[in-house]
């Protein structure tokens, strides 16, 4: 069973497990290169006053979490392994696809980490950057 | 994380230092909170990260803050740690070498200054990470390329402030550094190079000032606070090859070794050439139960088995050429009639040319990612990596020897071996990762043992590293023993003679200013010998 994921997840996130190697990732076969992924052109940072409510928490995402979190992203293949672990489809390893997160839980997991991700602090992302996008994430509440 | 206060410094003092940084850089930007705390301790930490606890964070918007801050600091004795974006992984992340420190927090000062696509330059502040200056790049339509690390997701001045490597021509990071910016421990305000002299054009294409030259002396350092950066980039070229070479045995690594060192150091071959060990391509492709359920060592057999299935060498060498598609022609045959005297198999050719895309995974192509952190996720739980990084001379004896004592000694701890070698001219850098659960202690203590084993006995062996976590930098500065510890004591003289109050970054590579010399030693890791004890 745990193989069959592992190969299906290898194929479902195309070159990123499959091909990636730490320090020196290269392309050895697989699918030919195209533009850069969502999560190397992220969304500028917003302009203006960082700890003001009421931000896009679409564009916070992506802008302060996108490095990992977006198509491509480190996050997004471990999340999408354990989510296909547990039965789910591989779509869910896109946090804005998941309609089961609430905005506390993806606050805690910001502030205190989770598993291979770093705990964030208020200089990577304010309190209010964070009410933004956990109300854009937390789709279950 | 629990409050641990600067040495000396009551809560009141605390306090009323915190409320001073309030006044300069605003009260949402002086994070005390227990969370804070959390935040910027070290993720990665092996054991009790309590030893390396920050107790607070300042995070200034500018230079001018910057100079404010440093400045209360000497008033009211509490020592800053400086961190650019705080994503040092693997060797104490944002987490301060001295419990207590306030962590200096650049990560605001974001701003690409400037890019000049003619001389192949540009002028960033500290919080400015390889993503960030990849996406302005990419936007601005540069014809410029980027050098960067395993992890993408650091701070471009950071890394090469810490002596990070790339893999490319331009992947001795700090020497690309040209013209600083520097905060020094008293407040005042340094240019390095052309920079000394008021709106000098040159100040970040000439690499040395008038008189001495100081930008190296900040790196690695407690000299200052480095707020703006010139950093040389590469033109981008007009074509590029990639010549992937599998390398079956594990003793290979010396041929490959005398093959390619010579090549890079007469400028044909001109990046850093990256030689990973097979576990870097396995631990992309599961978790470490997938391929062994066992603890202790993945067994050789076992080994022998996997690199049959996933069809891996023991070794790869993943080359890069690059520039005019002529020129990379005639250095291949160079190449490839050197590899083939040891290799019959010929590499695999990967062709880019101007106007291609490039893949998401081309680290030699400057390209930043997050995914190599995936190893993170190899041992299970909070995973966490540490490397050992010792330099060796780029030859087979000097490499084998290495390998060799490394090997041994990683097996006799009974853990896996993942190793890469990475040339960079005369020398190479070997980088054994040593990854594990946070939360498993045994595995911790097991890890912390083999870490001291590897430094002590490499030194015995006469060899150094180049870069450490926080619970190791006393223990090889130890290790630069020569003449009773001369660098040690010229860096001591310097520290205490810019910084009397020792307000920044006390303890950094081993360098402890007086006020705080009590503190050398104050996280013990068991112990490591060779010129002092842990």
């Amino acid at each position: 069973m745990t193989r069959t994921i592992l190969a299906v997840a290898a194929i479902v996130l195309g070159a990123s497990v499959a091909l990636a190697q730490a320090g020196a990732p290269h392309a050895p076969m697989g699918p030919p290169p195209g533009p850069p992924p969502p999560y190397q052109l992220r969304p500028a940072y917003p302009a203006g006053d960082r700890t003001a409510a009421g931000g896009n928490g679409k564009v916070l995402f992506e802008a302060h979490c996108g490095y990992c979190h977006l198509a491509g992203g480190m996050g997004t293949n471990l999340v999408t392994k354990q989510q296909m672990m547990m039965g789910r489809t591989p779509d869910q390893g896109l946090l804005a696809n998941r309609t089961d997160l609430t905005a506390d839980y993806v606050k805690a997991v910001v502030r205190g980490g989770k598993g291979a991700m770093p705990t964030q602090t208020r200089v990577d992302i304010t309190d209010a950057e964070l009410d933004a996008v956990a109300k854009y994430l937390g789709k279950a509440g | 994380m629990k409050l641990h206060l600067p040495p000396r410094v009551s809560p009141q003092g605390f306090a009323a230092a915190l409320k001073a940084y309030e006044g300069v850089v605003g009260k949402d930007w002086v994070m005390a909170s227990e969370s804070d705390r959390d935040a910027y301790s070290d993720i990665y930490a092996p054991g009790d990260a309590e030893q390396w606890a920050a107790s607070a964070a300042v995070a200034p918007a500018n230079v001018e803050e910057v100079r404010a801050v440093v400045r209360l600091a000497n008033e009211h004795k509490t020592p800053l740690w400086p961190v650019a974006r705080g994503k040092n992984l693997g060797y104490g992340t944002a987490a301060p070498r001295m419990a207590g420190s306030i962590v200096l927090d650049l990560g605001r000062m974001n701003k690409i200054i400037d890019i000049d696509p003619k001389l192949a330059t540009c002028v960033v502040e500290p919080g400015v990470g390889f993503f960030d200056l990849h996406d302005a790049i990419l936007r601005g339509n540069h014809p410029l390329w980027m050098s960067v690390p395993g992890n993408g997701w650091g701070s471009v001045i950071g890394n090469a402030l810490d002596h990070g490597i790339g893999y490319t021509p331009y992947g001795l990071h700090a020497r690309n550094l040209c013209g600083l910016e520097v905060v020094l421990p008293d407040g005042d305000l340094l240019r390095t190079g052309m920079g000394a002299m008021t709106g000098n054009p040159a100040w970040h294409l000439f690499p040395f000032s008038y008189g001495p030259t100081y930008d190296l002396a900040f790196t690695q350092s407690n000299l200052g606070v480095v707020t703006k950066a010139g950093l040389w980039l590469q033109p981008a070229p007009e074509a590029s090859l990639e010549l992937i070479f599998d390398i079956p045995e594990e003793g290979d690594i010396g041929w490959v070794v005398d093959t390619i060192a010579p090549l890079k150091i007469s400028g044909l071959i001109e990046q850093n050439v990256f030689i990973p060990s097979w576990l870097g391509k396995m631990v992309l492709k599961g978790q470490r139960h997938d391929f062994w359920d066992k603890p202790g060592a993945i067994p050789e057999w076992r080994v022998a088995e996997l690199l049959k299935q996933y069809k891996l060498g023991y070794w790869q060498v993943a080359l890069r050429l690059y520039g005019e598609e002529s020129v990379i022609k005639a250095k291949a045959e160079i190449v490839k009639a050197a590899m083939k005297r040891h290799l019959a198999a010929p590499p695999q050719e990967n062709w880019w040319r101007q106007g291609d895309a490039i893949g998401q995974y081309e680290i030699t192509m400057g390209v930043p990612s997050a995914v190599p952190l995936q190893m993170s996720d190899w041992i299970g739980g909070r995973g966490a990596h540490m490397g050992f990084s010792p330099v060796v001379p780029a030859s087979s004896e000097h490499v084998l020897g290495q390998l060799k004592r490394s090997r041994k000694i990683i097996a006799d701890h009974d853990v896996d071996f993942y190793a890469s070698f990475t040339i960079g001219g005369r020398f190479a850098n070997n980088i054994n990762m040593l990854m594990y659960d946070r939360d498993d202690a045994a595995m911790v203590s097991n890890m912390k043992a083999l870490f001291n084993a590897l430094i002590s006995e490499t030194a015995k062996a006469g060899y150094g590293e180049y870069r450490t976590h926080l619970g190791w930098m006393d223990p090889v500065m130890d290790t630069f023993d020569y003449n009773n510890h001369a660098l040690r004591r010229f860096d001591e003289r310097v520290k205490n003679a810019l910084d009397p109050n020792g307000i920044i970054a006390p303890g950094k590579q081993g360098v402890w200013p007086a006020a705080y010399a009590a503190q050398r030693h104050s996280a013990p890791q068991d112990s490591v010998t060779k010129g002092g004890k842990a």
